[in-house]
């Protein structure tokens, strides 16, 4: 895997993200520009009221799949840095769940990269949300991640 | 008086005469989501032949949890934190987790 740039974040956290000290985290006097993603509880899923969510994650697979989001950005935009920050167990209506801040000299590499690497994370970081209703609670419907494809039996596992 | 070996050992290669000898051994699994749920842990230790594969072991799982079986097609598994195809064959120590569909976000 590649390298990723000492200066970039990624993190799971139980406490509430301090969204502006991340932006200020990745802010640099070369950059011109910094998009941010915000993601946060919404008051209802499918027309039932949501009261709240409690997030759970395979957390050293989830960590090491947002670096690797993190290499990809490098890879494919022209940016600076990455912050990514997804929170775990109960978040109530409003509060943010994941946060991402990426800066770049230019704004569309910012913004390419920023909406790629939500997309990616909601894809294939091993992270999942049960939400609870007045009358229940349920496992919100998911993505499945890309699976290798099988391999033949004489192939050493590495 | 020297030791005799009682068994061949597996490290002859892959070109041994001799075939590798079956043994056990032992894997941790994790289940998340409502994997989790259904098996009543989030954390297992389990020990079965050598060269398993994910899907074996899953199958192993789903027969004493049947309401595990009905969610296969809608699970992915890891070996030691990376997506692994479901024919892949473990190895002592592993860490095996079967993972629902992600909701993260």
């Amino acid at each position: 895997m590649a390298t990723l740039p000492h200066d970039d974040l990624y993190q799971l956290v139980r406490e509430p993200i301090d969204m502006a000290s991340l932006a200020q985290h990745v802010r640099a006097p070369e950059d011109g520009a910094i998009v941010t993603f915000d993601g946060f509880v919404r008051n209802q899923s499918h027309n039932r009221a949501t009261l709240y969510l409690d997030y759970e994650a395979y957390e050293s697979m989830a960590v090491a799949k947002m670096r690797e989001i993190g290499a990809q950005l490098h890879e494919k935009y022209r940016i600076h840095r990455v912050a990514m920050v997804h929170r775990l167990g109960r978040l109530e209506i409003g509060e943010t769940s994941v946060f991402i801040a990426v800066s770049a000299p230019h704004r569309a590499a910012a913004f390419d990269a920023c909406r790629f690497a939500i997309d990616t994370l909601k894809r294939t970081v091993p992270i999942w949300k049960k939400e609870y209703f007045a009358d229940g609670a349920v496992w919100a419907d998911g993505e499945l991640p890309p699976t290798p494809a099988a391999t033949p039996r004489s192939e050493s596992a590495s | 008086m020297p030791l005799v070996p009682l068994a061949p050992s597996r490290s002859t290669g892959y070109n041994s005469p001799v075939p590798p000898v079956s043994q056990t051994i032992r894997v941790k699994v994790l289940f998340f989501g409502r994997l989790k749920d259904l098996t009543g842990r989030a954390e297992d230790s389990i020990e079965f032949a050598d060269a398993t594969t994910l899907e074996q072991l899953f199958a192993l799982y789903s027969a004493r949890h049947p309401d595990l079986a009905k969610y296969r097609s809608s699970v992915v598994a890891s070996r030691n934190q990376e997506f692994a195809a479901w024919n892949t064959p473990l190895r002592a120590g592993d860490e095996v987790a079967f993972l629902p569909p992600v909701s993260g976000g």
